[in-house]
């Protein structure tokens, strides 16, 4: 062996870990992305809440801002997960991740950087939903221990579509595209919940759906989770919250396989 | 060249940074390599030319370890691409065809991110960027952000990030492709500098000037198959003497031209003149005398000439030679590959 391979310092996988992790998360904090988080959630919260006060408030007991509040978490931790995928689309694009596979880098190590840039990202966003949540009015009504159990659920639905929108990167062609193919299911769907209205309002065929889908059962197990000061949110048991954590679970039993997929296929 | 036995421990005991045994690879029902050998000397410059789809990107993938070899065997630094590819990965340096760097970072922290990867510590890792910047007169472009650089600058970076540690073997896939004159010349002088640091260096091009430029060695790839290999000079040997071009001072003269060379000109030639021609180009087989045999029947027909040349056949005449031998409809796709 010539003295050239001999003087090769060894990589760290923790150190490497870390620098791809701040590779993510710096330009977040430096390119204003962070500040456009904040003010799009606080467009968001504000279109939502402002018009719909009056028409779809009448239909629910309590407050409506108590009532609006899972949807806006959810939505705001979609956003994440669009930038995740963006990311992980970009990055495969521009030929980074065929780099870094030449390199002396383990194969799950950019994407576990990834994932721990997307987690900040999800925090980032639960943090900025609930102030604009406290700034309409929404409220913590069960203590300490429901609340963690709603910032977590927030947290868990955040990175498990970060992760659906990492993969979504991963196999797309381009960048841009990737945002659509989340936007989608994300926000029309996120509109065609019970989180902005109860079931009773949208026409009876498509109630079942409505009742059913993956936003309603998150939204149905946050707002039990969050309470209210009426008392007529449901108690979170795990009849309330299971469904919620099924459609993760499920999605995370489709997700890893095929992301494990993905990475081996040029083998 | 010994004989090799099994993967992994039966390595050939030799100087070369890079040996290729019979490597083939198929993606679906598409042959993309057949039973490839080749070395690569440390130090040397390997161009590997051939047309879009020859299989040179596939060749680089199985060497840098992103793509598995069906058959045959492959070592990189002494380690083998299959059984050891991360000892293979700790060795190399590898620029694809397009520039991979992180475009939201500056070129500085570019350099620094990959040379933290690549195990060293932040000071060294600065220390290091700092000379490479100079090194690559990237001095004004150092606190930039990639997105803002020139296409030359680009590929400058991207193949400084690859040298931040200080690779034994370097892959560079089309270093120069999409680049204008000036920034492809910036690559070639980076190449040069390749041979002198003792870096193994396998270059992929289409260009054949450039392979003739920057290469040691040349190997021609088509259609998964390796149809040529040597140096610029055996290839030229290989398609016969060279040509000679003849030019009147008057245009007009060429039908008396053709007339007084007779039975020396071959048919081909004579049927590629048109009334647009202002010279006549033909193979000259002797060399020399050839020449002396055209001079003295054009001095006798009284034909006054106003330049007279024998040049030895262009890598691209080879390229073309070789590429019809190989296949009819390789050479059209070639020819339309290197006009586009």
């Amino acid at each position: 062996m010539t003295a050239l391979t001999a003087v090769r310092p060894s990589p760290s996988t923790i150190r490497q870990w870390w620098v791809l992790t701040v590779r993510v998360i710096a330009p977040t904090l430096r390119n204003g992305e962070l500040l456009i988080a904040i003010s799009l959630s606080g467009v968001f919260t504000a279109s939502y809440y402002v018009p719909l006060k009056q028409v779809m408030g009448a239909f629910v007991h309590g407050s409506y801002a108590q009532y609006l509040m899972p949807v806006i978490a959810l939505q705001t931790v979609y956003f994440a997960a669009m930038s995740a995928a963006l990311r992980s689309a970009t990055d495969k694009v521009d030929g980074i991740n065929r780099r870094f596979r030449s390199m002396p880098i383990p194969v799950m190590t950019p994407l576990a950087a990834r994932m721990s840039g997307n987690v900040c990202r999800c925090a980032i966003a639960l943090a900025t939903a609930i102030l604009w949540g406290y700034v309409i009015g929404f409220r913590f009504y069960r203590g300490a221990e429901y609340t963690i159990g709603f910032c977590l659920l927030v947290l868990l639905i955040g990175i498990t579509m970060s992760f659906v929108g990492d993969l979504i990167g991963m196999v797309s062609k381009d960048p841009e595209a990737t945002t659509y193919i989340l936007l989608l299911p994300l926000l029309i769907l996120g509109v065609l919940s019970v989180g902005i209205q109860p079931a009773e309002q949208f026409p009876g065929w498509i109630q079942p759906f409505v009742r059913s889908q993956f936003n309603s059962q998150f939204v149905d197990a946050l707002r039990a989770l969050a309470g209210d000061a009426t008392g007529s949110a449901a108690w979170p048991n795990w009849s309330v919250i299971g469904p919620a954590l099924a459609w993760l679970v499920g999605v995370g039993v489709i997700a890893v396989p095929l992301y494990g997929f993905v990475l081996r296929r040029r083998r | 060249m010994r004989r090799i036995r099994d993967r992994g421990s039966a390595l050939p005991t030799t100087e070369n940074s890079v040996i290729v045994r019979g490597i083939s690879k198929s993606f679906g029902d598409v042959a993309a390599l057949r039973d490839i050998s080749f070395d690569v000397g440390r130090g040397e410059v390997i161009g590997l030319l051939g047309p879009n789809g020859a299989g040179k990107t596939t060749m680089v993938d199985i060497l840098s370890t992103l793509t598995r070899p069906d058959r045959g065997h492959a070592w990189v630094a002494g380690h083998d691409v299959v059984s050891h590819p991360a000892k293979v990965r700790r060795s190399i340096m590898l620029t694809g065809q397009q520039v991979a760097v992180d475009n939201m970072l500056t070129g500085q922290q570019n350099l620094v991110m990959f040379g933290r990867l690549q195990g060293l510590r932040k000071s060294a890792a600065r220390a290091r960027a700092t000379e490479l910047i100079r090194e690559f007169d990237l001095d004004d472009a150092a606190n930039r952000r990639v997105d803002t650089y020139s296409g030359g600058m680009r590929r400058r970076i991207d193949i400084a990030c690859g040298l931040i540690v200080r690779p034994e073997v370097a892959f560079l896939d089309e270093p120069t492709t999409g680049l204008d004159p000036q920034g492809r010349q910036s690559i070639w002088d980076l190449v040069g500098r390749f041979k002198s640091a003792g870096i193994a260096t396998l270059l992929t091009t289409q260009y054949l000037e450039e392979a003739d430029t920057l290469s040691d060695r040349i190997i021609v790839i088509d259609r998964g198959t390796i149809i040529a290999h040597g140096t610029a000079d055996e290839l030229k040997e290989r398609t016969g003497g060279g040509y000679c071009e003849i030019v009147p001072q008057d245009p007009r003269d060429l039908p008396a031209m053709v007339d007084a060379l007779g039975s020396l000109l071959p048919e081909e030639n004579r049927a590629e003149l048109t009334v647009a021609s202002d010279r006549i180009a033909m193979p000259a087989p002797g060399g020399a005398n050839t020449l002396v045999e055209v001079l003295r029947r054009l001095d006798s027909a009284h034909i006054a000439l106003a330049d007279v040349a024998l040049r030895r056949p262009s890598l691209d005449d080879v390229f073309f030679a070789l590429t019809k031998e190989s296949a009819p409809h390789a050479a059209d796709r070639a020819a339309a590959d290197v006009v586009s």
